[in-house]
């Protein structure tokens, strides 16, 4: 039942949100409760899987141990976001770059995006899975145009048909991974994951192969995945910050988890192979790809979005590598999780003062910026996995799993994360210790625009010491069952 | 009898794809969204035959809804767009008409290449109508990547929609009728919001070319 609670929560936000006129802190009560009650009813989850495994409620919804892990991400972030949401919201509405109307589109459209993703992740059903995540691109567009210039309208539209394109694919992989149903469906004639998984073995081969490449182009697509990336560093650079640590630090896993789903599935029919060399040729191919993009950006928010798409290669490749690497893979969704919404974070506080997404045009943050400055730098060490950072381990736990049987991936690999660090290094650095000639003026924004992100911080920096036994007893039922 | 002989669904079944070949030369988003309508049609008529094979209430209830949003109200909508912003012509392609028809006669050899045959085993009896479903998927992904029209990128996914919705009712992978008339709403919110972007992109750019759109860095 409370999983009613979880899913209804942001839906009902967005629909009273909808009533509201000129009272823009009735839209921030709205979300952050609703964001509050999130986070609440996704412990009771986790407590539940955590002892009994899953948590079922009907047949339509089942969460189990990977699920309550993106239920918590999508919770304590949602949650971050909503709560930096209303500082930064309240700044751009100041200097008059947003209206009330877009105000209450903002909050609409943040909570309608939580409630699909939500949604997605709960259901026990491929198709809505499908419809939600579809949702969150319907939801999310209006957020990427949010400022109604050019570049954003350019990269709404791109996000918009590539994502549509890209999960109709997804849809097609879909619809081919029930053949091995047709005749079976429960009473309510509904199509589980548990009744495609039980039936694999009767999957034809070639046909369970198709349906991955086609769920895999959708729903990489959705990932962030080389090649099918090219909307995302538009989309995420366009959106308000809080969407982009969202956008960056949560939906790109849920699409993730979506592939995983059906990975098990055709796993079970044509053996693990097969989706594990696909697996770690996308996941090279993102981690390279994006490691030169990075070296050479000159936008700060498109340098943290190709930074997603390198750790979205990280992920697929510990799938792909297996064992340990995908235990590492799970625990680096953790942090990335964790970890972008900070660097996200901070480019809002920079952008808010420097009024440019130019690196070149962000000079000496430290003295403006001091606390965000100090915020950043610890996003930077975490996201290119500086020890004692968790990255770091995840990042060797990937390494150890790939040499042995694919040494030439570890060492591209390996070259990527290199230049990633050294990219990294180079923009962070000119950014915080870089001369700074405009008079800007000093301090912080105000302390709703840094606490989220040292609240963040707080977390990584226990995370990365200290793993608790449960989050690494869950990891190891997830790794278990994908 | 006659409407369920598998000549007249092999009939449809070449409509919806010759409706493809059809956006893929004309010259007006006008033609494009009546053959848009035409092709959805002709997938409805597909509908209510299988829904008459199976005698399922709720899967005629699902053809009446796909029918709604597809031929009436997702057309009626981009033809407002077209009235509203007057913008008649969606010519431009990237490929000549030459070139695009080459491109289409390999796509649809490709799906009658010997590779794809497993493919059918899904529905052995159907072998040809889900080879040409398959080849109208295929061209309607190139229809979204060949032209440049932003109007016309939208037809393209709606026939892409229209193809995959196709395939999988001539294969027997349906899902629950609730669940597909949520597939079909999912679409109309699509469509209202693709709309809207479409009219965005007109007052911003004044063209609904894409490839003026330039704003972006990479």
């Amino acid at each position: 039942m409370v999983i009613i609670f979880l899913i209804s929560a942001p839906l009902l936000a967005a629909i009273l949100s909808l009533f509201v006129r000129r009272n823009s802190l009735l839209l921030e009560v709205f979300t952050i409760t609703a964001a509050a009650i999130e986070l609440v009813t996704g412990l009771v989850i986790a407590y539940s899987v955590h002892h009994k495994g899953s948590y079922s409620f009907t047949s339509y919804f089942s969460v189990d141990a990977l699920g309550i892990i993106l239920v918590m991400i999508i919770a304590v972030i949602g949650f971050v976001a909503s709560w930096y949401s209303i500082s930064y919201v309240r700044e751009e509405a100041k200097e008059d770059i947003i209206g009330f109307s877009r105000v209450k589109q903002y909050y609409i459209f943040l909570n309608l995006f939580l409630f699909a993703m939500l949604s997605a992740v709960v259901t026990t059903s491929p198709i809505i899975m499908w419809v939600s995540i579809e949702g969150t691109t319907l939801s999310t567009a209006f957020l990427v145009s949010f400022y109604n210039k050019p570049e954003a309208i350019d990269a709404a539209w791109k996000y918009l048909i590539i994502n549509s394109v890209g999960l109709l694919l997804g849809f097609f992989g879909t619809l081919l991974f029930f053949s091995p149903t047709i005749g079976v469906s429960d009473h309510h004639g509904m199509i589980h994951w548990q009744t495609i998984l039980s039936n694999a073995s009767t999957f034809n081969p070639f046909v369970a192969k198709t349906a991955f490449i086609f769920v895999l182009i959708g729903y990489g697509t959705k990932m962030g995945l080389v090649p099918m990336h090219t909307w995302l560093p538009d989309a995420h650079s366009n959106a308000p910050v809080p969407i982009s640590s969202l956008l960056s630090g949560v939906l790109l896993s849920v699409a993730f988890y979506a592939i995983l789903h059906f990975k098990v599935i055709v796993d079970s029919s044509v053996g693990t192979e097969f989706s594990q060399t696909l697996l770690i040729v996308f996941g090279s191919a993102s981690v390279l790809i994006a490691s030169f993009f990075i070296l050479i950006q000159k936008d700060y928010k498109r340098l943290f979005a190709y930074s997603s798409i390198e750790h979205m290669g990280i992920m697929a490749l510990g799938f792909g590598f297996g064992g340990i690497g995908a235990f590492a893979a799970i625990l680096h969704m953790i942090y990335h999780s964790l970890a972008k919404p900070i660097l996200f974070f901070s480019a809002g506080n920079i952008f808010l003062k420097y009024h440019s997404k130019e690196i070149a045009n962000v000079r000496g943050t430290l003295s403006v910026l001091p606390i965000t400055s100090i915020t950043l730098l610890i996003g930077f060490l975490t996201i290119t996995g500086v020890p004692p950072f968790g990255i770091f381990i995840t990042k060797l736990y990937l390494l150890t799993a790939g040499i042995k049987e694919h040494p030439v991936v570890t060492a591209i690999v390996l070259f990527s994360f290199a230049l990633v660090f050294a990219g990294f290094l180079r923009h962070v650095v000119s950014m915080i210790f870089g001369r700074n000639g405009e008079s800007i003026p000093k301090g912080e924004l105000n302390t709703g625009t840094i606490l989220p992100s040292i609240v963040l911080v707080s977390i990584l920096i226990i995370l990365g010491f200290y793993l608790p036994s449960s989050i690494k007893l869950l990891i190891e039922t997830a790794v278990s069952n994908y | 009898m006659f409407l369920a002989s598998s000549q007249f669904l092999y009939f449809m079944e070449i409509m919806i794809f010759v409706s493809v070949i059809f956006m893929h030369m004309c010259k007006k988003n006008t033609s494009a969204v009546f053959l848009y309508m035409f092709q959805s049609s002709m997938l409805t008529l597909l509908l209510i035959i299988i829904s008459i094979k199976e005698a399922s209430l709720p899967f005629a209830m699902v053809t009446v809804f796909t029918f709604i949003i597809k031929v009436i109200i997702a057309p009626v909508f981009f033809l407002n767009l077209v009235k509203r912003h007057k913008f008649k012509f969606a010519v431009s392609t990237y490929l000549n008409m030459p070139m695009t028809l080459l491109t289409l006669t390999v796509l649809l050899t490709i799906t009658h290449y010997k590779f794809l045959k497993p493919l059918v085993s899904l529905a052995p009896s159907k072998e040809n109508l889900l080879l040409l479903s398959f080849a109208t998927i295929l061209a309607s992904i190139f229809l979204i990547i060949n032209r440049r029209g932003a109007l016309s990128q939208m037809v393209g996914i709606l026939s892409l929609e229209n193809g995959i919705v196709s395939f999988a009712s001539l294969a027997g992978l349906e899902e629950n009728p609730g669940l597909q008339i949520g597939i079909t709403f999912n679409l109309l919110v699509w469509v209202i919001i693709a709309t809207v972007f479409v009219s965005m992109i007109y007052r911003k750019f004044g063209t609904l070319n894409v490839t003026t759109m330039k704003d972006l860095k990479e």
